[in-house]
């Protein structure tokens, strides 16, 4: 019978669970409609969305035309224009990528602009194989819109500019793989345009995120809104950890594997991971929910932010070169606590922030359950 | 913890089920009567997820949630001491299992994350659960499994997406997912059948399943693409023919989010319960036809399992234990803050 060893036992009520940590995501039942304009998804289009995929817009058409201008007069200096201008792209996306719900869910514009995780390198063979066999359908943005998201996006055009071969971009022996480069960016700024009008005021989406009521689609309260932002905030962080840190970190230093990390090739790995907390930073900012919780919630945004913050210095304070730093102890050092800064911050966001929001946490309905 | 509570008698053989559960912050699995009252708590290392039984000799494993790094076999009557099975460093539970007849074998899905592949582990129950060896699922992140009628015929159901514990729990080939069920004749390791979802259909997961009377199987399924987009969640498979799939009212399948967590049986067979945590609320369908019956509201609900002819036995993350029917709700335990949060599978034996 139970009891007759010590691990079986009877299991009286206890206290509410605590420490769900991973294990939570949100419900909501609420549908409270938000007046027209003054909630937190208002804010955040006004205020974070609109502008960070403008940013985006111009910087995928600078980086197209710095790439046009390489294709018709190539010199390293050219060559290094449109690298610049690439580093500003990822920049800017790194920022935008937390609004990964809405338009940039619709139309699988998330991978085609940044196809990560690719742990079996489908990008690296499928660029290799377009550049080798210069495909002259991959030279138009059309066209490449309608291949293989690896081809589309951001590691694609990180392949053209900077791995084996690119070399030659300054010297124009490699004009096909220039057109390529150039058809990238310009699909790039097509899905930035394309953001950008999913994002304007009036559209379906945009009425239901600013002002949500019962008639209005996907969201049709501000607790629906709410728990969108809620999940991005984590979502991404929990990205940048899972998906662009621990796999280079590994187990330990002997495992540390650099170029499993996102665009090592343009050392912008850590830009890209800054970039990304940054757009966590100025989304949380811009929800304002500092003064929307009750009084005796109010520091969580602010601890949440000190957390994304201290994870930002210690990646912004790496000195070694993204494919040697998981593997050298000070850097890998900065990147383990950075690491640990963000499981907490997400932590943080799905337990602290989401009840402060008085968001139903749930138990079960967690992805892959 | 020991305990001098006097347990409820289990000698009236009435049903028993099984769960796993947060309780203070602990992770436990409890077997419970169709009360709802606590008969066996058993402490685990980790979160758990689903059981296989062995009805004969009153013996279930629970599994861990996937990544699962654990499982643990136990006598349901708590008679002898619970037995820790691990699987291969290479390898992770996906937190689903079965016995074949006689609880000779156990069967478990697992991850050959080496090589991005599904595989059934194969524990031999009679040799202290010793892994004697593996076949193919058939695809890639197989979640539940169930034996057919015929005690030789795993039915597999392969979810598609591809997970690697390097790389936390992100999805790794939404673009290339092929879910599909792979029938598997375990005695010789050969797939003698599989169906896949249309193309259209490929990020729709399939991921729980039941046997209803007629032996069809039932499946349940999570939508990894646009969240605008609301293809159908439920389905069953004869085999020899395509897959079916059924809608359901509109407001069902929206309120359902792309997301059914758990699919049951009734006591007959001739109902089916799906539940959606994400929705707040069972399903019911007729087996026989497809038609949806009705909903019951139960928040964080997911766990359900048979309990008599039309009725099941479910709980829910907020601690609640209620025997649901297509028309009626019959709480056993209100949902309350300071009880156990129930985890998604309920499981029952006898």
């Amino acid at each position: 019978m139970p009891g007759s060893h010590p691990a079986l036992h009877s299991a009286p009520v206890r206290q509410a669970p605590k420490g769900m940590a991973a294990a939570i995501s949100i419900l909501v039942f609420a549908s409270t409609a938000q007046a027209a304009g003054d909630g937190s998804g208002a804010r955040i289009t006004d205020k974070f969305a609109q502008p960070a995929f403008a940013e985006l817009q111009r910087a995928a058409a600078a980086t197209e035309q710095e790439i046009g201008a390489l294709c018709t007069a190539p010199s390293a200096e050219a060559l290094a224009k449109a690298q610049g201008a690439f580093a500003e792209l990822v920049s800017a996306w790194g920022k935008a990528s937390v609004l990964r719900f809405g338009p940039l869910a619709d139309e699988h514009r998330m991978e085609r602009i940044y196809f990560w995780p690719d742990p079996r390198g489908i990008a690296l063979r499928q660029v290799q194989a377009t550049i080798a066999g210069e495909d002259e359908s991959a030279t138009s943005s059309e066209n490449l819109a309608q291949k293989s998201a690896a081809l589309q996006g951001l590691p694609a055009l990180e392949f053209a500019l900077y791995g084996s071969g690119a070399d030659d971009l300054a010297g124009g022996a490699a004009a096909y793989r220039c057109r390529f480069a150039e058809a990238i960016a310009g699909n790039i700024a097509s899905i930035a345009n394309e953001l950008l009008a999913g994002w304007a005021d009036g559209t379906d989406f945009t009425d239901a995120f600013t002002a949500p009521a019962a008639d209005t689609e996907p969201y049709r309260s501000a607790g629906e809104v709410d728990a969108e932002i809620v999940r991005a905030l984590s979502t991404q962080l929990r990205f940048v950890h899972e998906a662009q840190l621990l796999p280079a970190l590994g187990a330990d230093i002997g495992k540390a594997r650099g170029k499993r990390a996102p665009l090592w090739r343009s050392e912008l790995t850590f830009v890209l991971a800054t970039a990304q907390l940054d757009g966590v930073r100025d989304l949380l900012n811009a929800a304002g929910y500092e003064s929307a919780v009750a009084e005796e919630t109010s520091w969580v945004p602010g601890a949440i932010l000190f957390e994304i913050g201290t994870a930002r210095v210690a990646l912004d304070g790496i000195e070694t070169v993204p494919s040697d730093a998981f593997a050298d102890e000070t850097a890998r050092d900065k990147i383990a606590f950075a690491g640990f800064t963000i499981e907490s911050a997400a932590a943080n966001i799905t337990e602290k922030l989401a009840a402060a929001l008085g968001l139903i946490v749930g138990f079960n309905a967690l992805d892959g359950d | 913890m020991s305990s001098g509570n006097s347990l409820p008698s289990t000698e009236d053989d009435g049903p028993l089920f099984l769960g796993a559960r947060l309780n203070s912050g602990s992770h436990e699995v409890a077997v419970i009567d169709e009360h709802g009252r606590d008969l066996l708590v058993l402490p685990v290392p980790a979160r758990g997820h689903s059981f296989a039984i062995d009805s004969a000799r009153r013996r279930a494993v629970a599994f861990g949630r996937a990544p699962g790094r654990f499982a643990v076999a136990f006598d349901i009557d708590g008679g002898s001491a619970p037995h820790a099975i691990a699987p291969p460093a290479d390898r992770h539970f996906f937190g689903h299992g079965a016995f074949t007849p006689g609880g000779r074998l156990l069967l478990a899905t697992e991850n050959d994350f080496g090589a991005g592949q599904g595989v059934v582990g194969i524990y031999d129950a009679g040799k202290g659960f010793a892994r004697i060896g593996e076949i193919a699922s058939g695809g890639i992140g197989p979640h539940e499994a169930v034996l057919l009628g015929d005690g030789k015929t795993l039915c597999v159901a392969n979810g598609g997406i591809l997970t690697h514990p390097d790389y936390g729990g992100q999805k790794l080939n939404l673009d290339t997912m092929q879910p599909g069920l792979a029938y598997i004749d375990v005695e010789t390791g050969d797939l003698t059948d599989q169906v896949f979802l249309a193309p259209e259909l490929s990020r729709l997961s399939i991921r729980h399943l039941a046997i209803d009377a007629l032996g069809t199987i039932w499946f349940g399924c999570q939508y990894q693409g646009e969240p605008a987009q609301r293809p159908p969640l439920v389905g069953r498979h004869r085999r020899g023919r395509e897959p079916e799939l059924f809608a359901g009212p509109d407001e069902t399948l929206k309120a359902m989010n792309n997301y059914v967590g758990s699919v049951a049986v009734d006591a007959s067979g001739e109902i089916v319960a799906t539940s959606s945590p994400r929705g707040g609320l069972v399903a019911f369908w007729d087996a026989a036809t497809g038609r949806h019956l009705g909903n019951r509201e139960l928040a964080d609900g997911c766990g359900v399992a048979p309990l008599e002819r039309h009725h099941v036995l479910a709980t829910s993350g907020r601690g609640a234990v209620t025997d649901l029917s297509p028309g009626a709700t019959g709480l056993l335990l209100p949902p309350a803050p300071g009880r156990p949060a129930w985890d998604n599978h309920l499981r029952r034996m006898g």
